[in-house]
């Protein structure tokens, strides 16, 4: 059995275009493009109003519940938010028992210095491995069949204010993991580990010395100069200058390249770090066997307002300009939506997807924000109201988005939030959070808080809008059938057409959806569709009265959201759905 | 959990520990606890005003260790297991006591124990 799983992860296509899908789900955004993008069409938008849950599944854990399982060959894996257990279900039984379930030993400590509840964002299948990370700064890789730990990498330091959240990825036998801090001052990094043996293999900082960088200086678009990782910022601040890594990371074969976002410098007062910080906030390719930095671009340069460029970076080849590209597209928490050259990291196209106020537009030719110096933020410039994307981002990283081969467009969650920021000086104390800014929220314009919606990349316009009274938070997938499956924060999962964006079908699962559903098919040859329930992440801070497990912790409602909890409280459950 | 509720096994209470805060209500320990709050980065984890984030809230008269000087003091200096991290070796006891002074100076809001989104309806 096993075995047959590890020929079939060859084929694996870069875009989802190929003929066939083989019904599974190995890695975390399905592909390596990280399309998600399902070849399965049993379900189309002529049937989706016949969708009904088929099975469902308390994970006894109630975090936000982020990321997606896995399905490989006729089992479903699911990983919790802390404490990071793995169920691994058979999917070929009634009632789909579990095979075995896997309780690693995660320290406690670790839940204070996740900055945004313990969740965790799924794992990757590969080598006959299941490989996630743990809340509290490990790497661990079980055998698929029997739930066996494997290896064990301590990769992160949480005594550093590194936890580690993200879903791993595996290219050219590297196992590419990264942390999570940037509200705690790390020195972000990426590392890839052996396959085979979980050995660190090379450890990539996104800032500081070229060497530390593992940077090849002189290339890469805007500015490729030497150390740039420490002339962009003043003294040693990029020692604790943050650049996490939590999102989504893909893979272009053919260039051998890798691409991740870079979250936000820290600390939140700009003042502390003059500077462009590069390279925070950007998008950096790099080679998996030795993580060479082959080109970067930097999103967001001396970031005023948290806006992380950890959303996922999306391959695809299509017509920009009259001209067949191969380009990454990627929805910034800054509120616009870029297609880049993903050989070169060229800007071919930045247009705002959500309200924005912070920049005028991208300048194409120099890849920089054209600003609203009004909007920008430190100690010194004192409460600036009116700032749009807020910190929550036009787009979650924690959302990703899907695009489908068929209709061309990429679909995604949006939130359509302002803030107003006050900077204040703070002192880093490891361990303990480093941000000095006080950012409360407001709806944006329309009052709906969110927005899912259908977007050109070609052209950089919105082709289609379903309006959310909530922020969206979910991620999505998009099926040959023609389907797009999104949730939201108030507990519905959603079905519209891709084509159209008419609403087709929903159910309500319980609790608010943060996780991104997947598209499978079964071992009876069926379509299913499965998602988590759970609200949290952010929404487990931002909306504090969902929680309703601890007497000794009641919090108020947000004021921007106050009837949040009239429809969903935390829990954890996954369901699947089908015809 | 709430030490005075926990059961005594017996019917036996131990003897309570008893460490008193030397600064209690003085209103310029609490003004001086509020800033240590925030220059700690206690505010990063329990949110602004304490009200909770990470870390629970301070500010809902509900406690996970207890509620007393001793108790808080205890809570900051050596931390707590699911995430409190222990001051004791960047701050002096006197900063302690001070932050302990500012948290039990925030008033309980009465709303807490119930949330209602309609009008109240008669039977
Ligand atoms: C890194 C995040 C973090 C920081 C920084 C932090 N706390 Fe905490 N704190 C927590 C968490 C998480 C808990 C809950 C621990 C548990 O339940 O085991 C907690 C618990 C507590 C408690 C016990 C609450 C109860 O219900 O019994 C007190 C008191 C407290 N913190 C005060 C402080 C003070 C004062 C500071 C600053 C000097 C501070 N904390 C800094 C995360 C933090």
């Amino acid at each position: 059995m096993h075995r047959a799983y590890v020929t079939l992860l060859f084929v694996t296509a870069l875009q989802g275009t190929s003929p066939q899908d083989d019904g599974q789900w190995t890695m975390p955004a399905k592909n390596y493009a990280a399309t998600r993008y399902s070849g399965l069409s049993q379900i189309t938008p002529t049937n989706a109003a016949k969708l009904r849950p088929v099975w469902n599944f308390s994970t006894g854990v109630l975090g936000g519940h982020e990321g997606q399982p896995l399905v490989v060959g006729s089992t479903m894996y699911v990983v919790t938010p802390f404490p990071n257990v793995l169920y691994a279900f058979d999917l070929t039984q009634q009632g789909y028992p579990l095979r075995w379930k896997y309780r690693p030993d995660v320290n406690p400590a670790a839940v204070g210095v996740a900055c945004c509840d313990a969740i965790n964002r799924g794992a990757v299948y590969a080598d006959g491995k299941i490989i996630y990370n743990l809340l509290d700064g490990h790497t661990v890789a079980v055998d698929a069949q029997t739930g066996r730990e494997i290896w064990k990498t301590q990769i992160g330091d949480i005594g550093e204010g590194e936890t580690t959240p993200m879903a791993p990825f595996v290219a050219r036998n590297r196992v590419i993991v990264g942390p999570s801090g940037g509200e705690f001052g790390i020195y972000g990094w990426v590392k890839g580990l052996d396959l085979a043996t979980g050995k660190i293999l090379w450890t990539a900082h996104n800032m500081g010395p070229d060497s530390l960088m593992l940077a090849q200086s002189g290339r890469g678009a805007f500015g490729g100069a030497a150390n740039i990782g420490v002339s962009t910022w003043s003294g040693d601040a990029w020692k604790r200058g943050g650049a996490p890594v939590w999102g989504w990371i893909s893979y272009d074969p053919q260039l051998d390249l890798i691409y991740f976002g870079t979250g936000n410098p820290g600390p939140y007062n700009t003042e502390q770090r003059p500077g462009e910080n590069k390279w925070t906030n950007s998008v950096l390719a790099r080679r998996p066997a030795n993580g060479t930095l082959v080109w970067a671009y930097q999103f967001t340069p001396h970031d005023s307002w948290d806006y992380d460029a950890n959303a996922e970076m999306i391959l695809a080849d299509f017509v920009v300009g009259g001209r067949m590209r191969k380009v990454l597209v990627h929805f910034d928490k800054n509120g616009f939506a870029y297609t880049l050259d993903r050989a070169t990291g060229e800007v071919l196209v930045a247009e705002p997807f959500a309200n924005v106020t912070w920049a005028k537009g991208i300048n194409r030719t120099t890849g920089l924000p054209i600003l609203d110096t009004t909007k920008t933020t430190g100690v010194s410039k004192g409460n600036v109201k009116g700032i749009c994307p807020s910190l929550e981002g036009g787009k979650s990283p924690a959302s990703p988005a899907a695009y489908s081969p068929r209709t061309g467009w990429f679909y995604t969650a949006t939130n359509n939030l302002c803030m107003n920021f006050e900077a204040s000086q703070v002192t880093r104390i490891p361990g303990t959070p480093y941000i000095g800014a006080s950012t409360p929220y407001m709806a944006g314009p329309g009052g709906n808080m969110g927005e899912f919606i259908a977007w050109d990349a070609a052209r950089g316009r919105k082709v289609w809008g379903i309006k959310e009274k909530y922020p969206v938070w979910s991620g999505s997938v998009v099926t040959a059938g023609g389907v797009v499956f999104y949730g939201t924060l108030d507990g519905w999962f959603k079905a519209a057409d891709a084509r159209t964006g008419k609403p087709l079908w929903k159910f309500k699962v319980g609790s608010g959806v943060v996780g991104a559903p997947i598209s499978f098919r079964g071992a009876d040859g069926k379509q299913y569709i499965a998602v988590y329930a759970g609200i949290g992440g952010d929404w487990f801070l931002l909306s504090g009265d969902v929680r309703s497990d601890d007497p000794a912790d009641v919090r108020p409602p947000a004021d921007f959201a106050p009837d949040l909890a009239r429809h969903t409280s935390q829990g954890g459950t996954v369901w699947i759905f089908g015809l | 959990m709430r030490y005075p509720e926990h059961v005594s096994a017996g019917g036996n209470a131990p003897p309570a520990d008893d460490l008193t805060n030397p600064f209690a209500k003085d209103s310029a320990s609490i003004a001086d606890g509020s800033q240590i709050f925030t220059r700690m980065n206690c505010d990063g984890c329990h949110g602004a005003g304490a009200t909770g984030w990470v870390g629970p809230s301070l500010v809902d008269g509900r406690w996970r260790y207890g509620g007393s000087d001793g108790s808080l003091f205890q809570s900051i200096f050596y931390g707590r297991p699911r995430g409190m991290p222990a001051y004791g070796g960047v701050m002096s006891a006197g900063a302690i006591w001070r932050v302990v002074s500012y948290i039990r100076a925030q008033p309980v809001p009465s709303t807490v124990p119930t949330e209602r989104w309609e009008p109240p309806q008669r039977p």
